[in-house]
């Protein structure tokens, strides 16, 4: 290979590579290793620092999820100091967060998965040619408008922050921005526009038609309906996931976790799917049996990951970030640790959320066929629906110029968690004050929930399950494996090794 | 308007030069129509930077074009053809450059790279951040590749 090739300088900017090794017996997956090959550290780089640094420097760990970095940092923050925000400080926090999830949903349905569809493995299928049409990279046409309408929505956060890139504008008690009555408006022009072409490219109807969608008959029903939906993006998406089987891969342990996320001020007009006081509901589930969240059944496990043992799994707020490379090898295989809860691993995303929520569409699609591959994707491409009319409600709410801060005074002791639900899943992080200074910093990403490795009791991470028993039909072009990783949309390069009985036999990048 | 983006992770020391040169950018005084941005991890999302600007030079750190501590001017179609042509997460300024006449909207600018080999010090840092006021200002006359 060119050495010139490693020009594309930005592998290790997100949050470092990964790599999967299967192996695989007569053709279908029969163990996965899901390895994280670089050590991150922001932890150890953030204690000592003053208390307040976690705003600025956090964002900073990934170049697509910088407002839920910065919304758990505030969060953390705000527990530490004791201190509410006022009602339309935590508005204007939602709004910015849900900007970046409407942005990142589509990119990664149309820009990231779907041009695997353009994958020569499908040539003979029906639909290969329209796909190639609509997600060719670099030329496809609905990847190429896809560009085009999605790098505006992020000015919402620009203009509510008063800056972007690298916005730190949440701090604890608030928002040191004040956005004006104009800067309200624009932003519910920004959302309008992106609104209506969600609706005319990617759903091919209104988000109110979507929510009617509660079965898989009705999802077959609403297909057939109309021209509109059959030709748009998530239409196209049904028709060509269900001709190239994607609802039988990929199926995993079946736990799925929401932190919550998206508080309701007081006084607001929206309502969460289950009432409560987040507009995406926290919870464990097992299958479509959703049970309560603690945040106190939250460990993680370092048996199979390079740092210092310890026996079992720690909370956060005791977790230990001490790496440990040499030595035991053969067990150890990744700089990621492994999160468990009530001492399961578990996948979380845009899925999660959904059966969480007790999304009918999503809960009766997967009590039928359990998770995989299709309704993974199909909840991220159909977040939006859940997010946009709360958005435009609570830019409706805000009163212009009014109050976005309350003073938590100096941040001098404590201890604070911030938990959200970044565009992957589950972010949360754990800080301990002390003498104004950060003492204990932990994150726990939601790709390191989805790629974790195996923890204390040798069970696979929730990836490296959804991998087993995928059947290879080329080794040589290994797509199936990319639907499977890609449908957890981990924040990483992932390099898939495969291996047949100790034989290589190379290896694809995702 | 003409722009000087600066790119990189400024927590990952190999990777810091763009925010280095951001740094030293910031505490000069530049002309009027320059604008200086720390363009960090932002990827794609800088395309609405180089929209309606005149000329772009970004700053960034290169590896496999020049020998050690070189800064080298590059142009966009140059680096455009080392990346991927698939987009994910660490799509960077490759993958920026390389689907920019796709979805450029307006003039397609002037764009030009000043790529920095190897771990800079504070002289390359230095060196860099001139090079890239000359190259946006139309001030620089030299010979590329050094």
């Amino acid at each position: 290979m060119a050495e010139r090739m490693t020009l594309n300088v930005p592998l290790n900017r997100v949050e470092g590579d990964l790599e999967l090794r299967v192996e695989l017996e007569s053709g279908v997956v029969a163990d996965a290793w899901s390895s994280g090959t670089m050590y991150r550290g922001f932890e150890r780089l953030l204690v000592g620092r003053g208390a307040l640094d976690g705003l600025v420097i956090t964002p900073r760990i990934c170049g697509i999820c910088t407002t839920s970095h910065l919304t758990a940092a505030a969060l953390a923050l705000d527990m530490v100091a004791g201190v509410q925000p006022p009602p339309d400080a935590v508005r204007i926090r939602n709004v910015a967060l849900m900007a970046e999830h409407i942005q990142s949903d589509v990119r990664h349905g149309v820009l990231m998965f779907m041009p695997d569809f353009t994958n020569p493995a499908y040539r003979a299928q029906p639909l290969y040619e329209e796909a190639v049409r609509r997600y060719r990279p670099l030329k496809g046409e609905a990847a190429i408008e896809v560009i085009k309408e999605t790098k505006r929505v992020l000015e919402i956060v620009a203009i509510l922050g008063g800056q972007w890139p690298h916005s730190s504008y949440m701090v604890p008690g608030g928002i040191v921005s004040v956005p004006g009555t104009s800067d309200l408006l624009q932003c519910r022009q920004l959302l309008q526009r992106y609104r209506g072409w969600y609706e005319r490219r990617i759903l091919g109807c209104t988000v109110e038609r979507w929510l009617e969608v509660h079965t898989a008959s009705d999802l077959a029903a609403w297909l057939d309906e109309r021209e509109a939906h059959r030709s748009s993006e998530l239409g196209f998406y049904l028709r060509f996931a269900r001709a190239i089987g994607l609802h039988k891969l990929g199926r995993g342990h079946g736990h799925f976790l929401s932190y919550g996320s998206l508080e309701l001020p007081e006084g607001t007009q929206v309502r969460g799917r289950k009432g409560g006081d987040t507009l995406v509901p926290a919870g464990f589930a097992r299958g479509t049996q959703v049970d309560g969240f603690e945040q106190e059944q939250i460990a993680e496990h370092v048996a199979h990951s390079w740092y210092v043992d310890y026996a079992g799994g720690k909370h956060p707020f005791e977790g230990e970030t001490r790496p440990y490379a040499t030595g035991q090898e053969s067990k150890k295989y990744s700089w990621a640790k492994a999160p468990r809860y009530d001492g399961l691993p578990a996948e979380t995303g845009p899925l999660a959320e959904m059966v969480i929520a007790g999304h009918p569409l999503f809960t009766d699609l997967v009590a039928r066929d359990g998770p995989n591959v299709f309704v993974r994707e199909l909840a991220r491409l159909a977040r939006p629906t859940e997010l946009i009319p709360a958005m435009e409600a609570w830019l409706a709410e805000t009163t212009g110029d009014g109050k976005f801060y309350v003073s938590p005074g100096e941040v001098v002791e404590g201890t604070g968690f911030g938990l959200t639900q970044a565009g992957r899943g589950a972010l949360g992080h754990w800080v301990k004050i002390e003498n104004q200074k950060i003492a204990h910093y932990q994150i726990i990403t939601p790709t390191a929930w989805n790629a974790s490795p195996r923890d204390s009791d040798g069970v696979r991470g929730p990836w490296e399950e959804a991998l087993i028993g995928t059947q290879v039909k080329d080794v040589a072009n290994p797509v199936e494996l990319g639907h499977v990783v890609r449908s957890f949309d981990a924040c990483l390069v992932c390099t898939v090794h495969a291996a047949s009985r100790g034989r290589s036999l190379g290896e694809a990048t995702f | 308007m003409k722009r000087i983006i600066c790119v990189g992770n400024r927590y990952v020391p190999e990777d810091a030069v763009g925010p280095r040169v951001y740094d030293a950018l910031v505490q000069r005084v530049l002309p009027d129509d320059v604008q200086v941005i720390d363009g960090g991890l932002a990827g794609l999302d800088l395309l609405r930077f180089i929209e309606g600007a005149e000329r772009v030079v970004f700053v960034d750190r290169v590896a496999g074009f020049g020998g050690p501590e070189e800064v080298l001017i590059l142009d966009a179609a140059e680096v455009a053809t080392v990346g991927g042509v698939r987009y994910d997460h660490a799509a960077g300024l490759a993958y920026l450059l390389g689907v920019l006449p796709e979805v450029c909207e307006g003039a397609l600018p002037e764009v030009l790279l000043v790529g920095v080999e190897g771990p800079p010090d504070d002289a390359l840092v230095e060196q860099a951040a001139t090079l890239s006021v000359q190259l946006v200002s139309g001030q620089w006359s030299g010979v590329r590749g050094h």
